[in-house]
Parts: C-alpha cells; structure tokens; sequence
C-alpha cells in the first residue's frame, strides 16, 4: 500500500493523454448519447397518453414538457422520464390540459368541406371522432381543428357521434354541442331531413337536451297546372304518403272532370300540417279556372290564372283566402278570361249538353247541397249561359229510382233548385231560368245497376 | 450509471489502458513525482470536483462532461493502480533472481 502512494505521485503525466482522451469523447460522444437519451425517453413515453409532447435533451438532462390528461396521468409520464437509463435530471415542464367550460363541440358543414372544432378529452376520441366523421361524410372534406380540453360531459362521444350523422344529413348548417346542450341550424339536405334530425335526436344520451334547432328543410312543394289546350291537368310534386297520393288523385279526377290528370307525384315526409286538406282546397280551387297553375310550397298557397268570369273570379280569391289552416298563406293572382262571343239558343244548348255529357253535377249523398267538387263545373256551365243572354233555360233534376217516388220528386226539385241559385249567386239574372223536377220518371238507364242509377241521378239544361 | 458506463465503455477502457501504462512505467520511473503538499492538494480538489459532481450542480451538457471526465480518471486511477502493482510483483521477482542488481528507483522517503 505504502508503494501505492508512493508510485501514485509519479502518474500524473498520463493526466495530460488522458484530457486529450476526454476532449475526444466529450466531442465524438455528447450528441449520440443525447440522441440515444432522447429515443429511450419517446419509447418510454409510449403508452403515456399526452399532447404536445416535447423532450429535449442537454447532456444526461432532459426538459420534458407536455400537457397531460390527468394528474395522474401526469405524474405517471415524468415517473417514466426519471426511469430512463442514463438520465441524470428531469425538467418537469408538464401541466395539465386547460379544462374548458363551457365545454363546446362545433361542426360546421358548408358545400364543400366539414370543419369541426372546440374541445375533445382525449386523442383517441378526437381521432374517433374525426374518423366517424369521415365514415359519415362519404366523400365530403373532413378539417379536423380540435383541440384537448379536460372537463368533457359524461357520454361526450356517443353525444358527439350522433350529431355527427346529423351533420351528414345537413346540406350547410352548423352543429354545436355546449356542455350538454346542443343547438342546430342550417338547410337539411333532403326533404324530410328535419324531421329525421328530430327524430335522431331522441337518442341523445341522457341528460343531454336540444336548445335549439333551426333547421330548415327545403321547400315541400306541390304543383299543379291546368292546361285547357291539351286538356291535361299535371300534378307535380311531393305527397306525405300513398294514402294521401290516392286521395288528392281521385279528388283531382273528381273535380277536373274535362282533363286527363297525369300524376308525376312522388311520396316524401316532411308535408306540412294540413297538407292535404289545404291542396285539395286549392285543388278545388284550380278546378274553376279556364286555365292556371298552383303551386303549394311549404306552407304557402299561390294560384294563378284565369277565372271564366267575374263573379268566380272574386269567389276564388275569397274561398281560398278564408279559413286557412294554422301558418298557412294564400296568395291569388287571378285575372278574368275574356268573355267569349254571344251565341244564339241552339248552340247553347249543344254546349250544355257538351259539358253535363263530360261531367256530372254531383250532391251530398240524399240532399239538396252541391258537393264542392262540382263548383268548376257548374262555372263552366254559368259561362256557357253568359253567352246566350236572351234564351230562358229550365233546370231539370232527375233522381234514380230508389227510394219513394215522392220523396224523389221532392229531391229532384230540390236540386234543380240548388243549381238554379248557384247560377243566379254567380251573376246571372234569376228571370233567366225555371227549375222543375222529375223525380225518377224520365231514366236515362237502367235503374238496377250502380252505374245505370249514377246516370239517372241528373240535372237536365234545356234552352228555350 | 451501467448505462453510462455501457455507453462509454471503449473511453473508459483507453484511459484505464493509459493509466496501466503509467502505473507500469511510474514504478521504475526516476524521481521523486509530486510532492505530499502538491498531492493533497490535488486530492482536495478531486473531492470537491467529485462532491460538485454528485450533487448534481453544474447542468447540462457541462454536467456531463464533467462526469465523464470523473469516470474517465477514475478509469485511469485504476488502471494505474493495477498497473503499477504489476510492475512491482515483476520487478520483485526479477531482484530475487538476482537478474537486478542494482535499484533503479532509490528509496525515498518513509511515506
């Protein structure tokens, strides 16, 4: 030992090589092992769950910064940092992830892209999310602008993933989650489109409530025109369902009864409330123009046309206007079709005959009461009697042969009259015509059949 | 510090091989080397360095350095001390053959 400090006086020379051998290492060596430091430390930090993870590396020491989810999570990352072999000190830079509150959720959708952005709780849910997105949005640009925040809604990613598909029923519009109040507004993209968004957003976890929706759908339209001279009348547009769809056609062959109805109708949801009992109004409506267009957007009534004579013309505009249903507009642009040229007696008479041949003036079941479907006839038959003023016409009812004969008697007189007043509110003068009836006397067909009976149940223009 | 100590193992070894020379040579090297007073203060400043070391004072890539500068001397003090006795056992056997007959280091000192 005694020669142990004895020779230990003499190494120091070697001193001098080996500075010169640590100035070489220190060179050649301090940015591999920084390096190395630096990819033992991102594999440590593998299954840690942070963002904007940074690890910088000076010598043995790290500075390593990143926002972590929780503090757990937190202390469990730098505990791995410290684990990692070789490292001499760890600068703790990390902090916990802003908490947001309100805690909101965006997606914007315009015709091009969809951008969501607001808070997220965590990378595998924002990654989720945008995925569902894509998913959802076949085809259409996804810009995922999230960020991380703590303090998310319990159920936030079922939440989110249902508006999501609502955003993929929207044609623009936005979708904001709030906490867990969520609000919508834009265009859906097809019609019915609100109604299934409101229907989807039943499902919303519990606890979670609509605050707004604004959303609109695109117009539910139904249209209809008259043409007299391909004597058509075309029925264009949306109906809620088939039952509705058989109905409006049958009223619309009821009350055309000159036209051939060509049905381009096609079933959509979303009609408005009382669809179908405004358009078979309007229907009526149309019935008596010489020739005009309806068109029923959303809850809106608009009429053109031109009405065969003053009087119908002003009873349209009224009959339309009133009683409407709850929201719903009219609007008439209803014009006079110029009067035709004055006839003598005979061809009125052939054009009475003409008319009541196409169609037939029909009366609620046993009564006296004109059925509305009968009003665009009988005003063609109130033009047919403007153009031979001078000539007196008898209004004759008939009636099949059910029931008792005087009672049929009674009925007949009864309608005829019935017509004879509509004439007369119409603006003919009353001295014009004389009512009488048949009761079921005079057939015309054989009263044991259905359809023979139908042909008997008449009202009879004769020109003197 | 077996990270260290694997990561740097080819300097070590160098200067654990430069300090075995110097041990070998230091031996029968004439001269009386650096004195005690000299020597203590060289020891007293290796404790402080050492005590700086450990306590982690200086940051950064200087830290490292300075302990890798520590590591590396320690290799060379061992390497010296292994060399150095070494030498001695050989050149003791050699004077008991009688192959030396004449001491090349005069005696110093009792120490």
């Amino acid at each position: 030992m005694r020669g142990l400090f004895r020779w230990s006086r003499k190494w120091w020379p070697g001193l001098i090589p080996l500075a010169v051998l640590w100035g070489l290492a220190a060179w050649y060596e301090t940015v591999p092992m920084e390096q190395n430091l630096a990819a033992a430390t991102a594999a440590a930090l593998k299954n840690d769950v942070l963002d904007k993870t940074r690890i910088d590396v000076a010598g043995r020491d790290v500075t390593f910064s990143a926002d972590a989810f929780s503090e757990e999570g937190r202390r469990s990352a730098v505990t791995s940092v410290e684990g990692v072999p070789g490292v001499r000190l760890v600068n703790d830079r990390t902090r916990l992830v802003p908490e947001a509150k309100p805690y909101v959720w965006t997606a914007q959708r315009d015709v091009v892209r969809v951008t969501l952005s607001g808070s997220t709780p965590l990378p595998a849910i924002k990654a989720r999310l945008a995925d569902a997105a894509k998913a959802a949005l076949n085809g259409v640009e996804v810009v995922d602008h999230t960020g991380f925040a703590r303090g998310a809604p319990s159920r936030f990613d079922a939440a989110v993933l249902l508006l999501i598909e609502q955003v993929a029923r929207l044609k623009e519009g936005k979708v904001t989650l709030s906490d867990k109040a969520v609000s919508l507004s834009g265009m859906a993209r097809e019609l019915g489109g609100r109604e299934a968004i409101w229907a989807s957003l039943r499902n919303l976890p519990e606890g979670y409530s609509v605050a707004a929706n604004d959303i609109a759908a695109p117009p539910y339209v139904f249209q209809a025109n008259k043409d007299p001279v391909g004597g058509t009348l075309t029925l264009s547009g949306y109906v809620p369902d088939n039952k509705v769809h058989a109905a409006l056609v049958a009223a619309a062959e009821r009350k055309f009864f000159g036209e051939k109805v060509t049905d381009n109708l096609k079933a959509s949801i979303g009609a408005p409330k009382g669809f179908a009992e405004m358009v078979t109004r309007a229907l009526g409506a149309l019935s008596r123009l010489s020739t005009g267009s309806l068109e029923v957007a959303d809850r809106e009534v608009k009429l053109s046309g031109d009405a065969l004579f003053d009087g119908a013309a002003n009873q349209i505009r009224q009959s339309l206007a009133k009683d409407l249903p709850e929201g719903w507009k009219a609007k008439t642009e209803i014009s006079v079709k110029p009067a035709a040229a004055p006839v003598d007696a005979s061809v009125c008479q052939r054009l009475f005959s003409e008319v009541l041949g196409q169609g037939r003036i029909r009366f609620e079941s046993g009564s006296a009461t004109i059925n509305a479907d009968s009003a665009g006839l009988l005003d063609r038959l109130a033009e047919i009697a403007l153009r031979c003023p001078a000539a007196g016409i008898e209004i004759i009812g008939h009636t099949d042969g059910d029931g008792d004969a005087a009672a049929n008697q009674a009925l007949s007189e009864a309608r005829a009259k019935a017509v004879a007043d509509y004439l007369v509110k119409a603006g003919l003068p009353a001295d014009r015509f004389k009512t009488s009836g048949q009761g079921s006397s005079v057939p015309v067909a054989d009263n044991s059949t259905e359809e023979g009976k139908a042909k008997n149940r008449r009202i009879d223009f004769l020109v003197r | 510090m077996t990270a260290f100590l694997t990561f740097h193992w080819g300097w070590l070894t160098g200067a654990a091989l430069l300090g075995l020379a110097m041990g070998w040579i230091s031996v029968v090297q004439h001269g009386e080397g650096l004195s005690k007073k000299v020597a203590r203060i060289v020891a007293l400043v290796v404790v402080v360095i050492v005590g700086v070391a450990v306590a982690r004072v200086v940051p950064g890539r200087p830290g490292y350095w300075l302990d890798l500068g520590l590591v590396m001397f320690a290799a060379y003090l061992i390497g010296c001390a292994i060399g150095s006795a070494l030498r001695d056992r050989l050149v003791a056997r050699q004077m008991a053959a009688g192959r030396i007959p004449v001491r090349t280091d005069p005696p110093g000192p009792a120490a």
